[in-house]
C-alpha cells in the first residue's frame, strides 16, 4: 500500500495545480461581483477544444495554439459578462445565477453541436514528442516531462496572477471592487471595465487548464467543464471563495485528497470526493482555509 | 363569461374521458402522463426558489430518493403504493431537512452548490452501491401499481393496465399538490417564505425564525419531490442512475422559470409547454441528425433570455392583478420613488 503513497501524490498535485487554475477563475469573478459564474467550466472546455481546433485545422504549432485559445476563451469571458451578467447586476441575486446555470448549459450543448458528443483524443502529433518522455524517477515514481511542464506553466501564470492582483493598478482596481463597489466607482475606476478584465483573466486561465487536461489524459469531450468545474468550485470553497491563494491551496488539497481517495477508499466514489469535501467544507468552515465568514446576514 | 363556461365544463369533460375511450392514444396518453408527473415536479420545486429565493439545483435528488424508496420496497417488499407515497414522501423530507439545516443558514449561492454536490452524491450512490440497487443495469420488475382488497372479498384485486389508470391517478396527484400549495400559499407558512423572499432582514426583525420556515420549504418541496418520484416509480417499472442526472433538475428549473418563479399556475404550464418541447425537439434534432441531448441548448437559452428579458416569467399572473389596482399601483410608484435607489445599493 505504502509504495503506491508518492505516485498518487505526485498525481494529486498535478490534478490538483489544474484545479488551482480553474478555481482562481471562479474565486476572482466571486470576488468582483459575488456571482458564482457556473459558465467556468464551460470556458475550460471550449480551451480545449479550441486549441485542438487551431492545431488541426488552423495548423498553429502547439505553444501558439494554447495562446490563441487563451486569447479566444478570454473574449468568450468578457462576452458571456457582456450578454448574461451586465444586464442583471442590479437585478436579485437568484436571476443572476439562473443565468450563470442556463449559460453553461448553452455553452455545452454548442460544443456538442459543433464537435459532436464523443470523446476526442488530443492530437498527439501536434505535442512535442519530449514532454512523453520521463524526466525524472526517484523511488517508483516517474515524472514525465508533461508533468514538469504542467507544474512549470501553472506556478508561472499563478506568479504572474499575484503580480497583477497585488502590484499593477488593474489588480488595486479589482480587490477596491471586491471590497466596495460603489465606493471604487467614487475613486474613479471603471466598474464595468475591471470586471470585464476579471472575466477575461480568469477564463484565459480555465483556458489553459483545459488544455493542459486534455493532454495530460489525451481526452476530450464537451461535458468535461463540468465536472471540472464543480470540482474546481469546491476547491475555491475549501480554500475560501474570493481569496485568491485560498483557491490555489484549495485546488491542491483536493487534488491530493482526491487521488488519495480513489486510491486508498474506493476509485468509484472518485468524484465524490470532491462533493464530499465541498459539502463538509460549507457546513462546518463556510469561510474556507483562508476566507472571510459568509453568514448571511439576516 | 356566462357562454364560456359550460363550454369549459364540456372540454374539460371531454378530456377526463378522452383516456376511456376506444381510440385514445396510447402515446398522447403517455406524454399528458409525463406533463402530469412534471407539473408535480415543478410544483415542488418552486416552493424553494420561487416561494423562498433560494437556488435549489439539487431537486433530481430527492426525485430519485423518492423513486428507488419506491422500486426497492416493491421488489424487495411487495409494499403497497398507497403506503410507499407517505414513505416515500417521507424519505425525501427527510433528507431534506438532514440536507436543509445545517446548509440554509448560508447565502444562497453556497445552497444552491450544496444542492448541486448532494444530488451528484445520490446519482454515484445509486450507480456505485450495485448490492442495493443494481448499479448501472438498473432496477427491473417493479410491479404496477395496484388497489388490493381482498381482505373484504378474494375477487377484489385490481393491477394498473395501460396508461389510462395512470392518467387518472397522476391527475389526482396533481390536483391534490395544487390543491396543499395553494391553501399553503395563503396560510401563515407561505406569507413567512414571501417575507424571507422579499428581505430576509425585515422579515426576521417581524419574528419569522428564517432557518425553521427555509428547512420546512425544503422539506416539503423534497417531500414532493419523492412523491413525484414513487409515482414515477410505480408508472415505468423500470428505474436507473441515469435517470435523476442534474438534466432532470434543470429541466424543472426551466419549466418553473419559464412560469414565473413562486407562481404556482405558472410552474403547471411550464411543465406542459417544457415536456411538449422536448417532445418536439427530439423529433426535430433526430431529423437534422443531432444528439438528442442538444435540446438542452434551447434550454440554456430560453433561461438566459427569460431572466434577461421577462424575469417574472411568461405568467406573472399574481403580480399583474395586484398592478392592475390603481391603489396599488401609485403605492408601489411611490415606494419605488422613494426607495428604489437605497434598495440598489443596499443588495
Amino acid at each position: 500500500m505504502l509504495e503506491q503513497l508518492l505516485p498518487q501524490l505526485v498525481n494529486g498535485l498535478t490534478l490538483g495545480v489544474i484545479y488551482a487554475l480553474i478555481a482562481v477563475g471562479y474565486t476572482m469573478v466571486y470576488g468582483v461581483i459575488e456571482l458564482i459564474n457556473f459558465a467556468h467550466g464551460e470556458v475550460y472546455m471550449f480551451g480545449a477544444f479550441l486549441c485542438v481546433t487551431f492545431i488541426t485545422a488552423v495548423g498553429m504549432p502547439f505553444y501558439l495554439a494554447i495562446v490563441a485559445a487563451m486569447g479566444c476563451c478570454a473574449l468568450i469571458g468578457m462576452f458571456l459578462d457582456l450578454v448574461a451578467y451586465k444586464p442583471l447586476r442590479k437585478a436579485p441575486r437568484l436571476a443572476a445565477l439562473i443565468t450563470a446555470i442556463g449559460m453553461s448549459i448553452f455553452l455545452q450543448n454548442l460544443a456538442m453541436v459543433i464537435w459532436g458528443s464523443r470523446p476526442l483524443p488530443f492530437v498527439q502529433s501536434a505535442v512535442p514528442a519530449y514532454l512523453n518522455e520521463t524526466a525524472l524517477s526517484f523511488s517508483g515514481v516517474y515524472l514525465t516531462w508533461l508533468q514538469l511542464f504542467i507544474f512549470a506553466v501553472t506556478t508561472a501564470m499563478m506568479l504572474g496572477l499575484m503580480f497583477i492582483i497585488t502590484r499593477t493598478r488593474i489588480g488595486t482596481a479589482m480587490r477596491a471592487l471586491a471590497q466596495n463597489k460603489t465606493a471604487a466607482a467614487l475613486m474613479g475606476i471603471n466598474v464595468n471595465f475591471v470586471i470585464a478584465f476579471t472575466f477575461a483573466l480568469g477564463s484565459a486561465m480555465g483556458a489553459v487548464a483545459g488544455i493542459l487536461v486534455s493532454v495530460y489524459y489525451n481526452s476530450l469531450y464537451p461535458t468535461m467543464g463540468y465536472v471540472a468545474g464543480v470540482k474546481a468550485f469546491a476547491a475555491a470553497v475549501l480554500g475560501g471563495i474570493g481569496s485568491v491563494p485560498g483557491a490555489m491551496l484549495g485546488g491542491i488539497v483536493l487534488g491530493v485528497a482526491e487521488a488519495l481517495g480513489a486510491g486508498y477508499v474506493s476509485s468509484l466514489y472518485r468524484d465524490g470526493v470532491a462533493y464530499a469535501v465541498m459539502i463538509a467544507v460549507i457546513i462546518f468552515r463556510p469561510s474556507g482555509l483562508l476566507g472571510k465568514a459568509v453568514i448571511d446576514k439576516a | 363569461m356566462g357562454k364560456i363556461k359550460p363550454l369549459l365544463a364540456v372540454l374539460a369533460l371531454g378530456l377526463l374521458a378522452y383516456p376511456l375511450l376506444p381510440f385514445a392514444n396510447e402515446y398522447l396518453l403517455h406524454v399528458v402522463i409525463l406533463v402530469m408527473i412534471y407539473m408535480v415536479l415543478a410544483m415542488g420545486l418552486n416552493i424553494v426558489p420561487g416561494f423562498c429565493g433560494l437556488l435549489d439545483l439539487g431537486f433530481v435528488g430527492f426525485y430519485g430518493i423518492g423513486a428507488y424508496t419506491a422500486g426497492l420496497l416493491t421488489v424487495h417488499y411487495g409494499v403497497s403504493f398507497w403506503l410507499i407515497v407517505p414513505l416515500a414522501a417521507l424519505n425525501g423530507a427527510l433528507w431534506g431537512v438532514l440536507l436543509g439545516a445545517p446548509t440554509l443558514r448560508l447565502t444562497g449561492d453556497y445552497f444552491a452548490i450544496v444542492t448541486f454536490g448532494f444530488s451528484e452524491l445520490v446519482v454515484l450512490f445509486l450507480t456505485n452501491e450495485i448490492w442495493l440497487t443494481r448499479g448501472p443495469l438498473g432496477l427491473p420488475g417493479i410491479d404496477p401499481v395496484n388497489v388490493n382488497l381482498e381482505f373484504l372479498h378474494p375477487d377484489w384485486f385490481w393491477e394498473f393496465v395501460g396508461e389510462a389508470p395512470y392518467f387518472y391517478l397522476a391527475l389526482f396527484m396533481v390536483l391534490a399538490v395544487y390543491f396543499v400549495l395553494r391553501r399553503v400559499e395563503d396560510s401563515r407558512l407561505g406569507r413567512a417564505w414571501f417575507a424571507i423572499r422579499e428581505d430576509p432582514l425585515a422579515a426576521a426583525s417581524c419574528g419569522v425564525d428564517i432557518l425553521t420556515y427555509k428547512v420546512i420549504a425544503f422539506a416539503i418541496s423534497a417531500g414532493i419531490g419523492a412523491v413525484g418520484g414513487a409515482f414515477f416509480a410505480r408508472w415505468q417499472l423500470f428505474l436507473s442512475p441515469d435517470m435523476f442526472k442534474f438534466w432532470e433538475s434543470f429541466l424543472v428549473l426551466c419549466m418553473v422559470v419559464l412560469g414565473g418563479l413562486g407562481n404556482i399556475h405558472g410552474a403547471l404550464i411550464g411543465a406542459v409547454i417544457m415536456v411538449c418541447l422536448g417532445e418536439v425537439l427530439r423529433e426535430a434534432l433526430f431529423v437534422a441528425g443531432l444528439p438528442p441531448e442538444v435540446r438542452f441548448l434551447f434550454y440554456g437559452l430560453i433561461m438566459v433570455l427569460i431572466m434577461r428579458f421577462k424575469p417574472a416569467g411568461f405568467f406573472p399572473a399574481i403580480a399583474a392583478t395586484a398592478r392592475g389596482n390603481p391603489l396599488l399601483a401609485a403605492l408601489a410608484e411611490r415606494i419605488e420613488k422613494t426607495y428604489g435607489e437605497r434598495r440598489e445599493t443596499h443588495s
